[in-house]
Formats: C-alpha cells, structure tokens, sequence
C-alpha cells in the first residue's frame, strides 16, 4: 500500500504495524508520539530493543526467555525436575511463578496451533518436549495453554500424544477466564486451576 | 425494560435528535428519507451491537462527523435507570458507557437492552438463504441468553480454522493432518453439540408460538411448521465431520455442521420459500418475529422494545388491522409514513421531518 507520509515516517508507521494487536491507526499514533518525544527517549527505546535482542535467546532446554544457554529456572537445582509445566509463551511462565504453586519445570511451545496463523504441530516445540520425557525422568506434564479456542485444541493435541507413552497428563482446572489468556487471569484464580488440575481421560 | 428517551448526535441524518418515548406504544410519523427508520436502528443497535439493515458502522456515522453517539435511558423492571451511551467511531474503535463507566468490551453490552425489530427486510427470513435462518435462530438465542454471543463466535472460528487446516492440506490426507484434524473435530463437536441442542430446542418452543402468531394475523387456521433436523445431530458431529472428511479435505471445506445448517418452513406442508405466496411470506416473517418476541419475553421475564419499522403498509388491511388489535403488551414503538388506521390507537405521537423531531 503506499503511504501518505514522507518515506521514513511510511517505514516507522509500517514497521509498527506489524506488532501483534498493533492495528494501522494505533501504529499511526505510535509514530507520531515517537515523533514527539525527545531523541534520548527514542534512542532508548531502539536500544532496548536492539539489546534485548542481542542478548537474550531461548533456553536450550524449555524456550524459555535467556540470557545464557539456560534459564534461571532451568539452572535452579531446587526445583522438582518430574513435573513440567507447558505454556504457550514465556510470559505465561511469569504469570504461574507469580502463584508460588508451582515448583517444577516449564516448557514453552512458542505459541500455539492455528492454521490462520500457520501454527500447525510442527512448528511448536514438541518433539523437543518429548525429547526431555526420558532423559529428565519427567512424570507428570501439566498442560497450561491459554483457556481459549486454540490454547485447547493444542492441549487436546498434546494429551493425545502423550497419554500413550505412560506418564500423568493433567489440565489446570477450568474456572479461568474463557476466551482469555493466562497472562490475564489473578495470581489467586491461576494458583487455584493450577491445584486443581485435573487428569486428561 | 422500558427505553424512556433516546438521544442520536451525527447518527445517520441527525445532527441531534431527542426522543421521549413511552411505556405504551410510540407512533413515529415521517415520510421516506426523513430518518424514522434510522430511529429503529439505532435502538435496535443497542441490543445487538450491529445494524439490522446490515450496514457497515461507517454508514451509521453523518457525513462529515469523526462519531456517532447513541444515548438511553432505560427503565429497568425494578425501577432502576441506566443510562446507556454507546460510541461509533471506526470499526473497532467504537466504545461504550453505562451509568458513565465505560466497559471493558463493546460487547459486554448485550443483554443490558433487548429489542425486537420487525422490517420490511425480514422478508428474507422466508425468502433468502439459510444463513438468514440461521441468524434468526442465533439473534434469538443470543436475545434469550448472552452466552450464545460467544458461542456462535466460537464456532465461526473453529469453522475458520478447519477450513484453513483443509485448504493447506492441499487435497491429501496425511497422517499428520488427519491427528490435527482429529482434536480440531473434537473441539468443534463439544461446542457444536451442544448449540445445535440450543437451537432445536429454540425451534420446538417457537413451533406453536409461529402457529399461533400466523393464525391470528391471517384470521384463519394454516397448517404450519418449522423443522431444523439438521442430520449431523442424530450421529454428534465427531462421527458426521469423520464421515464427511475425504470430502472435506477435496473441496478443502468444512461441508457438515452447524454453519450449513437449515431452518425449514414449511405451509399446507409445501416449502414456503418457494411456494407461499407473498401475503404469505410477509404473514410468516412477522409471525417468526412475534413468536421470538414472545418466547424472550415469557423466558428473560421482561418485554423487550418491540420496534415496527414501516411494516404496516405492507400488510393488506385486514392483517395490519389484526397486528395492531394482538399487539404484545410492554413498549412498542411503530414507525410509519402515513397516520396509523383508524382501528388502532397510540399513546404518543412523535413526528419527524429531516431528522427534527417534534411531539404531538
Ligand atoms: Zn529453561
């Protein structure tokens, strides 16, 4: 589409455009207030991000947000290594920290299954779940994706696969929020459909 | 619920406009293009959230204006007022208010206000398609319970989503595509089951309550039925969408469910889409109208707004007459071109002249 604008606000207004849930007119008014405020805030805004890129990576184990090979949660020997915790994103790991619930380990997919997205199986980090199972003596896998549509269809998907290799799959309990997503959801209420979740028949 | 007053800024052709309306029935007099069916639109905005003429928000918004502001007043049955304001702006940007707090989501309104509209339009209900029957069925559960809202959302979006998964499938079932599809099919049939329950239940209660309404405007005893037996339900859907599946992954279509699903009507036992005559078609979709109005009223225990958009003169005398001698108790409000005849009588006259109001 070709834009109104002179080319370098065109580009800005363009690239923010591409956030997630950053429609045209919210990238419009972003641009301008970028525009706006003076040049020290904005080149601390590029440098967060270019920084945050240059050092952060994904944990070599459960994709989680890392700084080395591995996450603190990861590298944090206390924790109970039988249970994992699996979520669609690392700030979901955030939201059930937050609990105190929760001991064991996470897995993070990097989203999950939505074919309007291009989001099928393959693209999630599951077969390097299944690669953990064995090695880490895993024997419970609560499923934590987000209590909508897509959050449940992927943890279907997930129960289906790894029922037959014989350890416990649960679910946190419903009493969430539908449709939403765990980020949003009350340290209480998440604390509570994390202890009352339930083995996937 | 009563809407007591109404108040339109840049809706439409209304610079502004302010309508008392009352408990009883409200007569509307303008002639065509004045603006008295936008009046009808935007109180049927508030229970729905969309327009039943089916335009896009910009459309809504005058010419030249940035919003539209649609502001009620309404009546609880306990007494309470709330005082409603909703605010249209561009697709996604619209936001709305009660007692001068906004809500989290537009669509948190739904249910504060519950209103009935019949149009000349609804002539769509016997003569369009099946998605127009099917809207009707949804409109009504939604009206009866909010919840059907996020139903009927979520379906659209498994049926969006399988479809796409089909369409990459590119005509082969693989191994893989058939698992993905299994817990897609899986997650579509809880929530299919269970709203096509919903709908054939709405549709037994509405059976004799269509009859009834039919029988009082043609004055005389018609063989009428409504049928949704949709074949898909006998079997649950897992079983049907796996029956189905070679085929929808050919037309790379979800080609069973509830998005495909018929509401048949059927008069001296023929199809009244194609063999009712006119009179007979107008006579059905105002008696599907009177009986959804009917039955969220004796289910929610109160009257919605029921709202007659210039529908009298497309009624023959005889069945404009037995309309307004039947009309549901609670508010109404009816909008014409002409004064209303002679048999029937209204509590208050409201007259419009290019979007200026004025009482009698
Ligand atoms: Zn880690």
């Amino acid at each position: 589409m070709a834009g109104n604008y002179t080319a370098p606000v065109q580009v800005l207004i363009d690239e923010l455009g591409r956030l997630p849930g950053i429609g045209p007119k919210s990238a419009q008014r972003i641009a301008f207030h970028l525009l706006k405020v003076p040049t020290e805030d904005a080149t601390r805004l590029a440098f967060a991000i270019t920084d945050a890129k240059a050092r952060v990576r994904f944990c070599e184990r459960c994709f989680n947000v890392s700084e080395g090979a591995l996450c603190p949660i990861c590298n944090d020997d206390a924790r109970d290594t039988s249970k994992v915790c699996v979520v669609e994103e690392s700030r979901d790991i955030v939201a059930i920290e937050k609990t105190g619930e929760f001991r064991g380990r996470y897995h993070v997919l990097l989203g999950a299954m939505s074919p309007l997205e291009g989001i099928g199986p393959e693209q999630l980090k599951i077969r390097e779940l299944i690669a953990r199972i064995e090695p880490e003596g895993i024997e419970e896998i609560i499923l934590c994706t987000n209590p909508n549509t897509e959050g449940e269809v992927t943890a279907m998907y997930l129960a289906r696969l790894l029922k037959p290799i014989g350890l416990t799959v649960t679910r946190i309990a419903s009493g969430l929020p539908v449709g939403g997503d765990l980020e949003y959801a009350d340290e209480l209420t998440l604390g509570r459909a994390l202890e009352g979740r339930r083995t996937v028949d | 619920m009563i809407v007591e007053h109404l108040e339109l800024v840049d809706f439409r052709n209304y610079v502004t406009g302010s309508f008392d309306l009352h408990s009883g029935t409200t007569l509307v007099i303008g002639d065509n293009g004045q603006g008295k069916t936008n009046l009808a639109e935007a109180l049927a905005f508030l229970a729905t959230l969309s327009s039943f003429r089916s335009a896009p928000t910009e459309a809504l918004i005058r010419a030249g204006s940035a919003a539209a502001i649609i502001r009620a007043t309404v009546r609880q049955d306990d007494g309470r007022e709330t005082l409603i304001e909703v605010e249209l702006a561009t697709p996604g940007r619209n936001r709305v208010q009660v007692n001068r707090q906004k809500l989290a989501r537009v669509r948190d309104l739904l249910g504060a206000v519950r209103v009935t509209v019949f149009s000349p339009d609804d002539l769509i209900l016997v003569k369009g398609g099946p998605g127009d029957r099917r809207r009707f069925m949804d409109d009504t559960l939604v009206a009866l319970a909010t919840k059907y809202d996020n139903v009927r959302l979520e379906i659209d979006r498994i049926v969006r989503q399988r479809n796409t998964l089909l369409k990459q499938a590119g005509g082969r079932l693989t191994d893989e595509i058939e698992v993905t599809l299994d817990v897609w099919d899986a997650k579509f049939a809880e929530i299919a089951d269970q709203f096509g329950y919903a709908r054939a239940t709405l549709v037994a209660r509405l059976n004799p309550m269509v009859h009834e309404a039919y029988e009082q405007l043609a004055g005389v005893p018609t063989p009428l039925e409504l049928q949704y037996e949709p074949a898909w339900r006998s079997s649950g859907l897992v079983a049907a969408l796996a029956a189905a599946r070679q085929l929808d992954v050919r037309r790379g279509v979800s080609t069973v469910g509830p998005h495909r699903d018929e509401l048949s009507m059927t008069i001296n036992g023929l199809p009244s889409r194609t063999h009712a005559s006119q009179g007979e078609q107008r006579t059905l979709a105002l008696a599907l109208r009177l009986a959804g109005h009917r039955l969220v009223t004796e289910r929610t225990g109160g009257a919605p707004v029921l709202v007659l958009d210039d529908v009298l003169s497309e009624l023959d005398d005889h069945r404009a007459t037995a309309l307004l001698d039947h009309l549901p108790a609670g508010q109404v409000v009816i909008t014409t071109a002409s004064e209303l005849p002679p048999a029937a009588h209204a509590d208050h006259v409201l007259r419009v002249v290019a979007g200026n109001v004025s009482q009698d």
